[in-house]
């Protein structure tokens, strides 16, 4: 099975949006919205010395995704190949992973009220074709391939040029989207765009905290008290029961 | 017990008092109010089995992934199992909507019979006796002989109490607390479950509205566990479940159980009988006091079936008016079987009548039926559209339910209507339903017999939905058809 994974060369990214458009437009994604962006970091570091690249945003398929386990009906799922995906047939448009999302690659799409999110184009790639943003980037920044292919382009930048990942010590799920460049632009990205850690939101904590402890509890005494009393009821006999009221 | 002398409060009976009083049997409920209950359970069962299979995250999760699993087998996939869920929902809320509107239609024509017009009373005092039918209030509010009774209840289930319980209402507070817990539980329930269902208003209250459904359901199935458990399997309260199959109780749990209602039952009794006597106080016959001398029914009836093995068989090969509903249906589920392995299919219907009109059509306009996408799919260059078991197996259905009715010695030309619409009403009704059931059928893929019926047999959980929807409709339906039957 293949592990998909991302490659985006800092080196070669010239902010032109031209992946969010193909990728809106590709996916009907509703304007105000987006799978895939890119935001320029401020200028860093003193004059002569100064230091500016993009943040190219969008679903990292991580290994170990923290949205999946807060998706209370499974709707969010990592097919085989590593690719996290959405069945909007199961969706309900809570948004709980959303509010999980370290990198805020998820939106709840006003059209359909369904979470949205970028799949590596998962549909194209069954057709045999990249993903819409890989295809159209302009600079040739984009860079998409099966990590487990030791021929892949992917392969050779992140395992031989060493791309990296957008990980902190304290947020780190392995992310599958690679960032290539200079040491201080990767970093520099990760200072200005630091994925935050996974939030559960106050609807899930109170259903996990307090609601479902209180209805287990609620249904398991009223079970054991009905277990206890037809015991008794076993025990006893029915005919008692029956004749009980004659006395 | 005579009609006059009614007891205050419940007094001992003699036995031979008690064995009279048992043999009698009061109505207590009203034969929507046993559907609305029935279609209730079954809804529930549903709702519960996919409703726990839906929450498969490890934070909020509540059953096994081996029950998962088994439930996500039965539908195919985790989204039908969803769009399962949302579809009997709505048609739970559906009915129960129907339901509220009639039964305050009913309550302002009782509350009219008692003398108060609702309908003259300003706005909010019928939105008020709304609330009043929604909630039942006047049976269901708790009064001071409850709270004595959940107490006593309590103590003699744990067997620290012998204590009579406290004279009870129609309902006891046992029953009264869980119908305040399910008003309170149901309209929530409800709204979040279309919240959920069609992703309203807003992320978070999407958000909430789980939180919310688990919380609520979790509470009414805590209740619903007493509730089944006091009903189907605690010996004192029998009665009350099969009350829910008849309508009836026998007096005497009535006088038990219920004291209050039996006395009010009592009470009107007593005053129909007076009203009664007055009306024919002139009447010798009534004068005598006895009811005229019955004739011996052992004359003039048939003679008594034979019992056992051998009267059954003679019923049903013999005498046969009608076979018995259970005999009948385990020789329907036989047949399905047999068919599904000797055909390779179900049983249907609609779909024999189909080929039928395929084929006329293709007679009479060869071109217009090759080229129409619909009846094009039934015709195959080479092949006749008649070549198909369902249009042998209609006419074995013709045949074999001749024969039936010949044995049963019921073949006659007859026209079954109802006793106040004419033979044309009855002609133009049966036509139109004929109609309506034809198209439903065709844009549902199926009727009662493919769809249901064979469907239903191998799981489909489109089957499934539309027989509840079926009956669901049905039940609306008759309501409305029932002035040209009765």
């Amino acid at each position: 099975m293949a592990r998909y994974a991302m490659v985006i060369d800092l080196k070669k990214c010239v902010g032109c949006q031209a992946c969010t458009v193909a990728c809106n437009s590709e996916w009907e994604v509703p304007i105000g919205h987006a799978r895939t962006h890119v935001r320029a970091t401020s200028v860093a570091g003193n004059f002569p010395n100064l230091l500016s690249t993009f943040y190219v945003a969008q679903c990292n398929h991580c290994d170990h995704p923290a949205c999946i386990a807060l998706c209370p009906t499974g709707a969010t799922y990592q097919a085989e190949d590593g690719i996290v995906k959405v069945d909007r047939g199961l969706c309900i448009g809570c948004g709980y992973c959303v509010e999980a999302c370290p990198y805020e690659a998820r939106y709840i799409n006003p059209v359909i009220k369904k979470v949205d999110k970028c799949d590596f184009c998962s549909a194209r790639l069954e057709r045999g074709q990249e993903p819409a943003c890989v295809e159209t980037c302009t600079g040739h920044a984009k860079f998409f391939g099966d990590l487990e292919d030791s021929r892949s382009d992917v392969f050779k930048m992140v395992y031989e040029q060493g791309a990296g990942r957008l990980e902190t010590s304290e947020v780190a799920i392995g992310p599958n989207v690679y960032y290539l460049g200079k040491k201080e632009h990767v970093n520099l990205v990760l200072t200005e765009f630091p994925p935050h850690r996974p939030r559960m939101p106050e609807a899930g904590t109170v259903w996990e905290k307090v609601v479902k402890p209180l209805v287990l509890a609620a249904v398991g005494v009223t079970f054991l008290g009905q277990a206890a009393a037809f015991f008794r009821q076993l025990m006893k006999g029915e005919s008692l029961f029956e004749d009980e009221g004659e006395k | 017990m005579g009609a006059d002398s009614i007891p205050e409060v419940p007094l001992p009976l003699a036995a031979e008092q008690a064995e009279r009083m048992s043999q009698r049997q009061i109505k207590k409920h009203h034969v929507a109010m046993m559907l609305l209950h029935w279609f209730n359970a079954v809804v529930w069962l549903a709702e519960l089995i996919t409703g726990t299979a839906l929450v498969v995250s490890s934070h909020y999760r509540v059953m096994p992934y081996w029950y998962l699993h088994i439930v996500e087998g039965v539908f195919g996939t985790k989204a039908n199992m969803l769009r399962f869920h949302i579809t009997v929902g709505v048609t739970w809320i559906v009915v129960f909507a129907v339901y509220a509107v009639f039964g305050f239609r009913t309550y302002i024509r009782t509350k009219v019979l008692h003398g108060v017009h609702i309908h003259e009373q300003p706005l909010w005092r019928r939105a008020l006796a709304l609330q009043c039918i929604l909630f039942q209030s006047e049976e269901v509010c708790l009064d001071a002989d409850d709270l004595r009774w959940l107490k006593t209840r309590a103590l003699r289930i744990l067997g620290r109490s012998n204590e009579p319980l406290p004279p009870q209402g129609i309902y006891n507070a046992g029953q009264k607390l869980f119908a305040w817990l399910v008003y309170l539980a149901i309209p929530v329930i409800m709204a979040t479950g279309l919240v959920m269902s069609y992703h309203l208003i807003a992320t978070t209250v999407v958000a909430w509205a789980i939180v919310l459904h688990f919380l609520a359901v979790g509470f009414v199935v805590s209740g619903l566990m007493i509730h089944v458990y006091m009903g189907a399997v605690f010996p004192e309260e029998k009665p009350a479940f099969f009350s829910m199959i008849t309508g009836m109780v026998n007096e005497l749990y009535a006088y038990r159980h219920h004291f209050k209602w039996w006395k009010e039952v009592k009470m009107q009794e007593r005053e129909w009988k007076q009203a009664m006597e007055e009306g024919s106080e002139k009447s010798e016959l009534a004068e005598s006091g006895s009811p005229p001398a019955p004739t011996d029914p052992l004359a003039t009836a048939v003679p008594l079936p034979r019992r056992g093995l051998a009267g059954f068989l003679e019923r049903v090969f013999r005498r046969p008016e009608y076979w018995p509903p259970y005999v009948a249906g385990v020789g329907l589920g036989l047949t399905l079987l047999a068919t599904f392995i000797l055909m390779g299919e179900g049983l249907g219907a609609s779909g024999g009548f189909t080929r039928y009109l395929v084929a006329l059509i293709a007679w009479i306009a060869p071109s217009y039926a090759v080229h129409s996408s619909y009846w094009s799919n039934y015709l195959q260059p080479g092949q006749s559209p008649l070549i198909a078991f369902l249009v042998f197996e209609l006419i074995g259905v013709a045949v074999g339910g001749f024969v039936s009715g010949w044995l049963a010695r019921r073949v006659r030309i007859a026209v079954d209507k109802g006793p106040r619409i004419s033979r044309k009403t009855r002609y133009a009704l049966a036509l139109a339903g004929g109609l309506l059931t034809g198209y439903g059928a065709r844009l549902a893929r199926g009727c009662t017999s493919g769809l249901a019926l064979s469907g239903g047999a191998v799981l489909s959980v489109g089957a499934w939905a539309f027989m509840l929807a079926v009956f669901a409709a049905g039940f609306i339906g008759a309501y409305f058809m029932r002035r040209y039957w009765l």
